[in-house]
């Protein structure tokens, strides 16, 4: 197990500086230029040309490394940099730093996308073990068309419908900013759906294929009522591959709500991320990937040590 | 049970997040915006909304009056200009004292101006500065210098030649703590105007200065921006902002060494951003917002005839308490709320903008055909044949004033209203007629005596709002069934639609142009032949003659009577655009929850007045405490 973990934690690093090159290849390879914006906002052309200097916009390689030196805390250990992980000011605000931004909106994400993925666990689960005990059944069928519609409907839909409906007309949940839990319920409901589908149907296998297994047999020749079979004992094993899901899975939930945040006016990271993107606002968005990759690698970790755990055999 | 493992980590992770982002206490007031300000750097704002929060947490030399744009005064609590209207001084009050209780001195404003005079600063409206004798000089100095530095010119060295140079050629003199003189290279009459103008507003130059560092290899004075976030922000207005979070809200707080803090009504004040036009209506619906300053989604029409439903029914009353002279709002807050399929928590109201479409006046087409729109009387026939009415009622729907000229009746005090063109089909085929287009064998269309069909007009708007697109169409049809010319419509996406306009390459192409300060001058130097945002290619020297002429008047009264005349002649005679009508700014507020909302043209809302309903009023109970 430490074995696994310091190399793993060894590993990181290098993961990381994959992803950083090749983000910082596709995103030079946009065109365009930050310091330009159409809607109005033209400095005079030789103080762009000064502010390409000074964030090295016309040498890719010094920006490669200076960012990256600067980012990874190299700079502040060599006493070149006030901050330990300097993500550098973004290149469209000017008024902010990257670290700012993501301080505001990362927490603000993460919350989004962790309620999420409780809710598509509780739901995943519930279906997939109603289904799974008794295929074919109503509820079995029931809960197949609904996670179907859950996977198949885009977020934007269900979100729109969910808003006019517990926010507008029976004013449960407040729209827009995020204030209290009960402000991220209805966006993260939103979420969860494509997650809730995909882990009731994996849920749903598993419970099938463990109810027909040796060890089922014998739990129902101990005597065990059909319930405890299915909740002690399949259910343990039918959960393996949720658990390598949940990984990845809470790590996409968290980057990737972009249009939940969009629809319920959630200010988290994601829509800042895409129009960093289309804005080639190359310092955030580089800034942004950092952040994100290393997070993910951390996740997939968690997960393997709790497989681990929870599946002596792996180990 | 390990399943519940999973659960768990969750459980800790969400409450370690909602930890770190943990709610604020509910404001006062909240209102919407869709955009976050750039910048709260008052040298360098530029958006409308910015300039607004600028002018809540800042106050200049002077203030507009929000009821009638009228100057009141600010940080300046008298001042006097002298009789060739060039030297102007002003004398500041004593007790105005910034947010962390230092005073507010000439020194700040010195500081403040001459960073939106520095090419460093990249401020957007350093222009307007220019009006100050020696500043626009200074500007292009500094620019070509800072061009011209190469790594290892001596970057002190220059800094302190343009230290000296500020001092010696920009006419901006303190001769004490508590008077600044300025002189300008012209007479102005709206020069207080400006001084009311975000960026004209004073910053702490102590606590700014610490945070700039010139740079040795550009020779460029940076800042850091860090000076403008809440817990560094030291601000002199009614309000301080406790908190900023980027795209998500800003927390003002009444500040409480404002010298005039007696008057603002809210404590604190909650600013959320949500970028969604559609979610900003439904956040307003789901209640708990005060404000929506700029209603976006296209339903905003059938909103607003909910609204003439309501003010239909009542229109009785509203009648009476508007002849007593009442604002709309007093009279709607005390009738009865509105009954299914009414609203009264929507309102357009007029803006200080006008939307046009213009003529291209150049002599030749891109493409170098003799250009029929060069002349005149096309381009009157053109204005005459369009009913203006028709496109409000029909296409726009928001319920705008039709518009004959530029500048937006009663905007500006003492203007007197101008007549345009009106709508008058016989008169526009005569104008046709004599330009020498006419049908001459029947088909419908026009000819020129040689036989030749009128070229196509080639009529561009931008697709960015289906408003120019369904405007576009009415035209060419009232054109084609009126004149008897061939139009075709042609979308451009906003980029390549600025590019043709610029290029001159188009027939009749969408305009629009909000005023910048209180004077016509900022409608009428649009078409001065000179202008950079004269996209018509208007070129007349009459014209810029009578421009000159009455920009000199020395008498404010008769200046704006000359003004009336250059903008009779542009659009009774001369047409180089064609207004269609007053732009408005739909706002969603409920007048029996908030107070303070202001009619005015030029939509000068200051937070300082907004009041909610039926909260105590901290005005009164602090008047009582004394």
């Amino acid at each position: 197990m430490t074995r696994m973990l310091v190399s793993r934690l060894l590993q990181l690093p290098f993961i990381v500086l994959a992803v950083y090159t090749v983000t910082f290849l596709l995103a030079w390879m946009v065109p365009g230029n930050p310091l330009e914006n159409p809607e109005g906002r033209r400095p005079p052309p030789e103080i762009v040309a000064a502010m390409q200097k000074q964030y090295h916009l016309d040498d890719p390689v010094a920006f490669y490394f200076e960012y990256l030196s600067k980012a990874s805390g190299v700079a502040w250990v060599m006493g070149k940099s006030d901050h330990p992980f300097d993500l550098g000011p973004s290149l469209r605000q000017p008024d902010w730093t990257v670290n700012e931004i993501i301080e505001t909106g990362a927490p603000v994400s993460m919350r989004l996308g962790i309620t999420a993925m409780m809710i598509a666990l509780g739901i995943g689960i519930f279906a997939g073990v109603v289904g799974g005990t008794r295929p074919g059944s109503l509820p079995d069928v029931c809960t197949q068309l609904i996670s179907i519609a859950g996977i198949s409907l885009p977020s934007f839909v269900i979100g729109s419908a969910l808003l006019v409906l517990f926010s507008v007309k029976l004013r449960v949940f407040p729209i827009g900013g995020v204030s209290g839990i009960e402000s991220l319920f209805l966006p993260a409901l939103t979420l969860s759906l494509p997650f809730a589908a995909y882990i009731s149907r994996l849920v749903r296998f598993g419970m099938i294929e463990q109810m027909r297994s040796d060890h089922a047999r014998t739990a129902r020749a101990k005597g065990l009522s059909e319930r405890q079979v299915a909740l002690r004992h399949a259910l343990k094993n039918a959960f393996l591959p949720v658990l390598s899901y949940l990984g990845p899975a809470t790590a996409v939930a968290m980057t990737g709500s972009f249009v939940v945040e969009k629809v319920f006016g959630v200010p988290g990271i994601g829509q800042h991320f895409v129009e960093a993107v289309l804005a080639k606002d190359i310092t955030l968005v580089m800034g942004v990937v950092l952040v994100y990759s290393t997070l993910l690698v951390l996740f997939n970790l968690a997960v393997d040590v709790m497989y681990r755990w929870v599946d002596p055999r792996i180990a | 049970m390990k399943v519940l493992a999973p659960f768990l980590l969750l459980l800790l992770a969400l409450i370690a997040t909602t930890y770190i982002d943990r709610p604020l206490p509910p404001a006062e007031l909240v209102i919407i915006e869709r955009s976050d300000c750039f910048t709260l750097d008052p040298q360098r704002m530029s958006y409308q909304h910015e300039i607004r929060r600028g002018e809540t947490i800042y106050e200049g030399l002077v203030a507009l009056n929000p009821q009638d744009c009228s100057i009141k005064a600010g940080v300046a609590e008298r001042w006097t200009t002298s009789a060739d209207g060039l030297t102007w001084t002003f004398h500041l009050r004593h007790n105005a004292q910034w947010s962390n209780g230092d005073s507010v001195t000439t020194r700040d404003f010195l500081y403040a101006w001459r960073r939106a005079l520095l090419p460093d600063t990249a401020a957007d409206y350093s222009g307007f500065f220019f009006e100050i004798e020696g500043a626009e000089a200074f500007f292009q100095w500094r620019a070509a210098r800072l061009g011209a530095f190469k790594p290892g010119d001596d970057a002190d060295a220059l800094w302190r030649e343009t230290e000296q140079r500020f001092l010696d050629d920009v006419r901006v003199h303190a001769s004490d703590d508590f008077t600044l003189e300025v002189r300008l290279r012209r007479p102005l009459p709206y020069f207080l105007d400006l001084c009311a103008f975000a960026p004209f507003s004073p910053v702490h130059s102590v606590s700014v200065a610490s945070f700039t560092h010139l740079d040795a290899n550009t020779g460029r004075m940076e800042q850091s921006h860090g000076w403008t976030k809440p817990g560094f922000l030291i601000t002199n207005g009614a309000y301080v902002p406790t908190v900023w979070r980027y795209k998500r809200d800003m927390r003002l707080e009444r500040n409480a060494n404002y010298w005039d803090v007696a008057r603002v009504h809210a404590a604190s004040i909650e600013v959320r951003v949500i970028e969604n036009p559609n979610t900003q209506v439904l956040a307003f619906g789901a209640g708990g917002v005060d404000w929506l300053p700029d209603v976006g989604p296209e339903y905003k029409t059938e909103m607003l005839a909910q609204r003439r439903l309501y003010e239909a029914r009542h229109a009785a009353a509203i009648g009476v308490a508007h002849d007593r002279g009442a604002e709309l709002d007093e009279t709607i807050r005390v009738l009865p709320p509105p009954v299914a399929g009414e609203r009264r928590d929507i309102r357009a109201l007029n803006a200080y903008g006008t939307d046009f479409f213009s003529f291209n006046c150049r002599p030749q087409t891109t493409n170098g055909a003799p250009n029929p729109f060069s002349d005149a009387r096309v381009r009157r026939a053109f204005a005459l044949a369009v009913d203006k009415q028709a496109l409000v009622d029909r296409v726009t729907r928001l319920g705008e004033r039709v518009a004959t000229t530029l500048v937006p009746p009663g905007s500006i005090g003492g203007y007197p209203l101008v007549q345009g063109l009106p709508f008058d089909t016989a008169r526009a085929r005569a104008e046709l007629t004599a330009a020498g287009w006419t049908d001459r064998n029947n088909d419908g269309e026009v000819e020129d005596a040689q036989g030749k069909r009128f070229p196509t007009v080639d009529l561009l708007y931008s697709t960015a709002s289906p408003r120019y697109q369904n405007l576009a169409l009415a035209l060419r049809d009232m054109w084609r069934r009126e004149l008897g010319v061939p139009v075709e419509v042609r979308g451009k996406d906003s980029k390549l639609y600025k590019e043709d306009v610029k290029k001159g390459n188009f027939s009749i192409a969408r305009g629009g142009w909000y005023g910048d300060y209180g004077d016509p001058s900022t409608f009428l130097e649009l078409q001065r032949s000179t202008d950079g945002n004269n996209d018509r290619g208007y070129k007349n020297p009459a014209f810029d003659a009578m421009l000159d002429e009455a920009q000199r008047e020395a008498d404010p009264a008769q200046r704006l009577l000359k003004l009336a005349e250059c903008e009779r002649f542009l659009f009774a005679e001369e047409v180089p655009l064609l207004p269609i009508c007053s732009y408005v700014t739909v706002y969603m507020y409920d007048p029996s929850r908030l107070q303070g909302i202001r009619e005015h043209p030029r939509l000068e809302q200051h937070f300082d007045e907004f009041q909610r309903i039926g909260a105590p009023s901290d005005a009164t109970s602090k008047e009582h405490a004394q």
